[in-house]
Parts: structure tokens; C-alpha cells; sequence
């Protein structure tokens, strides 16, 4: 009986350090929440911890009625959609072609990607090719320089390769030819990899404010991971919300004395970060899936 | 030959998107790196450029390049020192939980920091640490303490990117091993048990043997990332005021190369790094092929 008294003792300790664990995960969205729902000059007084003490919508109102963040918006899902579908595709063509074992040249090829994986010329000749190409202030910085990606690559191929031979084989004596195959056979069988991947894609887009800070001037092209960054310096609203807003700042006058730097953040990082809290829990099982397949090591 | 080639001629197409986009952006940058001993300027290309010999890599006798090499070792040994057996222990203590609904919930929550951005970590941190009306100073000074400038102090800064880091990433990286753990015999366990052996014993003679090679290979490939030490995260939380502990090499990269336009220098100093990254990629590969038989590829 000692030995179940000990093991329950330790059960309770494990239970109580795991939630702890948890709390600090969830807690700073409760109170970044807490703060973004509440009147920004109030909270700014302290002692909100858990919940709005004074009830507003208002410091929602002002990030999504600006158009600057809109328009960030609007990047930041274009980026992630258009991103997500042409380096799928890129990856999964070059995967897909490589995964013929009997491809000649298939080693050297292999070996072109290889390299660089472990070496790379670094940012700023990166940077002076974007300059060269006339990428740099273009959307297609976004989406055109990470399309291919040799990790993703590797992986496709290493599932690829983990089809049935037979099920292509039979396709090719009834006369189709790779590419049809690639669509009616691979693709089909390869969609819990091609979700995962793809998710992970997908966040990396949404998630991403290097390129945006870096590789773009124009204020019309940044994502919301971007403004978020220029806005996390910032040292007053207006520099923020730019002038475009000031005439309508002046007409609600009033109200916007309520609001406050850090409300106008907490909500705008809200706004960031809810469509991940959203769907993170209808799709958290496929990116346990995708980790999982990327570390089959062949 | 020529048969055999047109008779793949489908998969060279599927291949050419691919290796095109790796020759603009992967290897012209390689070739780019001769930037490094030239005068660039923005506006010339690199090859019109005129060779300076070693010129750009003064910075080696620059007394800032030295801290910034200093801080880097720094801060990639402390995240290597806690950041990888966090997520060992973390596994070990998920696995010990007897209701499997508490378990996963544990899980799920742990996972969900790996899917912000580390913008909108430094937001956290900063709603939390700022000095007007950050939560845990305005818990100081209730308890009669003076308020801490944790986000511009140069003793903070470390152990802020430390946690940070660790919150992050910790209950992401327990995946592999929490795979790992579910495929041990159960048997073993049994056994242990019929031999009276506590639930610290199983953890020490079963447990972590069987997610040993697990470790090990985690182990080799954290590796080569060891000196990029997570600019994505150390960049939005640097300020003037931590700048002494927090400038590394790829944030004093970006500072003299983009933002001041010294291109050649910032090269240099970019292929310095890129030169030890290959090396500990090269040295961890030859320790996999020692010890696994086997190399990384």
C-alpha cells in the first residue's frame, strides 16, 4: 500500500506541474484579451487580470475599421493562400519526378538540392539576387523565393516512394503517362501528406514579418505580422494608425482619448493570433501527423 | 542514353520548376558571396563590382564584432542547455499521467505556442513585462517592489529569451519523443513491476533507454542550428537599451548590410557564419556516421 499512497502522491504533483504548464500557455491570451475588451484609459490603471472591468468593442472598432491593418489583412491572406498553393505544387512536381528510382541523373539531382541544405550564401546575397530579379517592394517576394523548399521536398519524395509501385506500374501500361499519374493516383493517396505539409506552409506564411520588414518598403505591401512588428516599437497611436485615420480620430475625438497604445496593441495582436486559436484545434492532429512523417528517415 | 532521358523527359519537367528556383535563390546567391571581397553598391552588380582583396573583413579587429561573436556562443549554449532536456523531462512527465483526457488536453495546450509568430511572442511579453502597466510589474509594486525595466535591461535580456524560447517550443519538440515512448513494449513495464520496481526505476531502466536513440538523433540535428540562434525571435524584443547582450550575428548582419548599406562587409561576415554552420553540420554527420553507422544522408 505504501508504494500506491507514493504513486499517488506523485501523480498529484505531475497533474499540478502540467497545469501550471497549461496556465502559462493560456493565461497570457486571457489577459491580452482581458485588456483588448476593455476601455483602454481604465485599463491602463492596473488590475485587470482575468476580465474586462469596463466593457468596450471600441479598441476592435478602431483596428479593424483602419485601413492600413485591412490592408495588411488582405496581404497576409493573399500571401498565405497563393503561397501555400504554388509551393505545394513546386515541391510536390520535383518530389514526385525525383521519386523514380531509375531516373538517370537522379544522384547528382539529388545532390543539387542536398547542398543547399547545408550551405547558403547568406542574407545578403539573397538580398542583392531579390534586388537583381526586381523582387524586393513586389508581392511576389513573398511567395516566389521560398516556393521550393528542399525539407518539404525530401519528404514528399521519401512518402512518394512509399507507394505501392504496382498500383503506378498498371497505371503505366494502360498508357498514362507521369503526370496523369502524379494526379490520379499520387495525389489522391498522399493527402493526409499534403494537408500537413501544406498547414505547416500555410502557418509559415501567416506567421512570417522578415520578409515583410526587409524585402518590402512599401507600406502597401506589408502583412499583419509585419505592421504588428513596426507597431510592437511604436511609441504613440497616430504614428500607427497613420493620417489617413487622423480626420476620423478627430471627429470621435472623444472616444479615442479612451484608448490607449497598449489597448490599440493587445487588440490588433488578438485579431493576429485568432484564426490560429481558431482552427488550431480542428487541425492539431494533422500536424502531429506531419511531424511524425517528416521524421521517417529512409 | 538519349532514349532512356526522353523517356523521363515528364519527370525532368516536374524537376525544372523546382531546380530553376533553387539556382535564383540558392545557388546565385553562393556565387554572390564574392561580394565579400568587392566594393558593392547597390546599383552595380555584383560581377562590376571592383575586388577590395580582404578589405571588407576589417571587422575582424572591430571590438564590437567580438561581443556580438560573444553573445551569439552565449545565448546558443543557454538555449541548447535548457531547451533540450526540457522537452525530454516534459515528455517524460506527460507520458506518467493515468487519465488519458487530462493527457491530451495537456498536450494540445503545450503544442499551441509552435504556431504563433515570435512577434506575437514578444506582444506577450511585453503586455506582460512593460514598465507601464505590465502585469508583473504592477504585481511588484503591490507587493511594495520597485517596477523592473525587464524589456530594456541588459541582465534580463538572456533568461527573457531563454523562457521565451522554452514556452515556445518546448511542448512541440515532446512530440517525437512522446512517438517514441508509445512504441515500447509494454511487457517491459509489466515485468518491471512484477520485480517491484517503482515508477522512477521504469522511468530510469525503461523509459529513457527506449527513446535513446530519439535523443540521440535530436541530438544530431540540433546541431547545425546551433549558432543561428532564432534572429526571428531576438530581433523584435532588441532595443538600444539591450543591445550590448542582444546583438548577434545575423541581427549585426542586417544592421550594417540593409540598414547601412556596408554589403560587402555584411557578406563577410555572413560567410563566416555560413563556413561554421557547414563545419558543424560536416562534424555532426561524421559523429552519426560513428555512432548510428549511418550518416544524416
Amino acid at each position: 500500500m505504501r508504494t500506491s499512497m507514493r504513486e499517488r502522491v506523485g501523480q498529484t504533483i505531475i497533474v499540478f506541474l502540467l497545469a501550471l504548464l497549461c496556465i502559462s500557455v493560456i493565461y497570457p491570451f486571457t489577459y491580452m484579451l482581458a485588456v483588448s475588451l476593455n476601455v483602454g484609459s481604465d485599463a491602463a490603471k492596473g488590475g485587470v487580470y482575468l476580465w474586462p472591468r469596463e466593457f468596450t468593442l471600441y479598441n476592435y472598432e478602431v483596428v479593424l475599421g483602419n485601413s492600413v491593418i485591412q490592408h495588411a489583412y488582405l496581404i497576409t491572406i493573399s500571401r498565405t493562400i497563393v503561397g501555400t498553393f504554388v509551393g505545394l505544387l513546386i515541391t510536390l512536381l520535383a518530389a514526385y519526378g525525383l521519386s523514380y528510382r531509375q531516373l538517370p541523373f537522379r544522384k547528382s539531382l539529388l545532390g543539387y538540392v542536398l547542398i543547399t541544405m547545408l550551405f547558403s550564401g547568406g542574407l545578403i546575397p539573397l538580398y542583392i539576387q531579390l534586388n537583381h530579379l526586381s523582387l524586393l517592394n513586389s508581392f511576389w517576394v513573398y511567395i516566389i523565393p521560398s516556393a521550393f523548399s528542399a525539407w518539404n521536398m525530401f519528404v514528399m519524395m521519401k512518402f512518394i516512394q512509399g507507394i505501392p509501385e504496382a498500383l503506378i506500374e498498371s497505371a503505366e501500361i494502360d498508357g498514362a503517362n507521369p503526370v496523369r499519374i502524379l494526379f490520379v493516383i499520387i495525389m489522391p493517396l498522399s493527402k493526409p501528406m499534403l494537408a500537413a505539409i501544406g498547414l505547416f506552409t500555410a502557418v509559415g506564411h501567416w506567421n512570417d514579418w522578415f520578409s515583410g520588414a526587409f524585402y518590402v518598403s512599401d507600406q502597401n505591401l506589408i502583412p499583419v505580422q509585419t505592421f504588428l512588428q513596426q507597431l510592437l516599437s511604436a511609441q504613440d497611436i497616430s504614428t500607427v494608425l497613420g493620417s489617413n485615420n487622423n480626420q476620423e480620430a478627430l471627429a470621435r475625438g472623444t472616444m479615442l482619448s479612451n484608448v490607449t497604445l497598449m489597448s490599440i496593441k493587445m487588440a490588433t495582436v488578438m485579431v493576429s493570433a485568432l484564426p490560429i486559436l481558431c482552427v488550431y484545434p480542428f487541425l492539431q492532429k494533422y500536424f502531429v501527423k506531419g511531424v511524425l512523417i517528416g521524421s521517417v528517415k529512409g | 542514353m538519349i532514349e532512356r532521358l526522353a523517356k523521363y523527359r515528364w519527370q525532368y519537367v516536374m524537376i525544372l520548376p523546382g531546380a530553376i528556383l533553387l539556382l535564383l535563390f540558392s545557388y546565385i546567391p553562393m556565387v554572390g558571396i564574392q561580394v565579400a571581397f568587392k566594393d558593392f553598391h547597390i546599383g552595380s552588380t555584383m560581377w562590376s563590382s571592383e575586388w577590395v582583396g580582404l578589405e571588407n573583413f576589417s571587422f575582424l579587429q572591430d571590438e564590437q564584432f567580438w561581443i556580438v561573436v560573444k553573445n551569439t556562443i552565449y545565448i546558443a549554449i543557454l538555449k541548447f542547455v535548457f531547451g533540450f532536456p526540457a522537452p525530454i523531462i516534459l515528455a517524460l512527465l506527460i507520458n506518467e499521467v493515468k487519465n488519458n483526457k487530462y493527457k491530451r488536453f495537456v498536450q494540445s495546450v503545450s503544442y499551441l505556442p509552435h504556431f504563433f509568430s515570435w512577434i506575437v511572442v514578444a506582444y506577450i511579453l511585453q503586455s506582460l513585462l512593460t514598465l507601464d502597466g505590465g502585469l508583473v510589474n504592477q504585481l511588484i509594486e503591490k507587493l511594495g517592489g520597485d517596477s523592473i525595466f525587464f524589456l530594456g535591461s541588459t541582465e534580463w535580456f538572456r533568461p527573457m529569451i531563454v523562457v521565451s524560447g522554452l514556452w515556445k517550443e518546448v511542448g512541440w519538440n515532446t512530440i517525437l519523443y512522446l512517438a517514441a515512448i508509445t512504441t515500447i513494449d509494454p511487457q517491459l513495464y509489466e515485468a518491471a513491476r512484477v520485480e517491484g520496481a517503482g515508477r522512477l526505476a521504469q522511468i530510469r531502466n525503461i523509459t529513457l533507454p527506449g527513446i535513446m536513440p530519439t535523443i540521440s538523433i535530436v541530438l544530431i540535428l540540433s546541431m547545425p542550428g546551433l549558432i543561428a540562434v532564432g534572429m526571428d525571435q531576438i530581433y523584435p524584443l532588441m532595443n538600444p537599451a539591450n543591445q550590448p547582450v542582444a546583438d548577434v550575428l545575423d541581427t549585426y548582419i542586417l544592421r550594417n548590410g540593409l540598414q547601412q548599406g556596408y554589403f560587402g562587409m555584411a557578406t563577410a561576415v555572413g560567410l563566416l557564419s555560413s563556413v561554421i554552420s557547414l563545419v558543424l553540420v560536416l562534424c555532426t554527420n561524421q559523429m552519426a556516421r560513428k555512432f548510428n553507422g549511418e550518416g544524416l544522408w
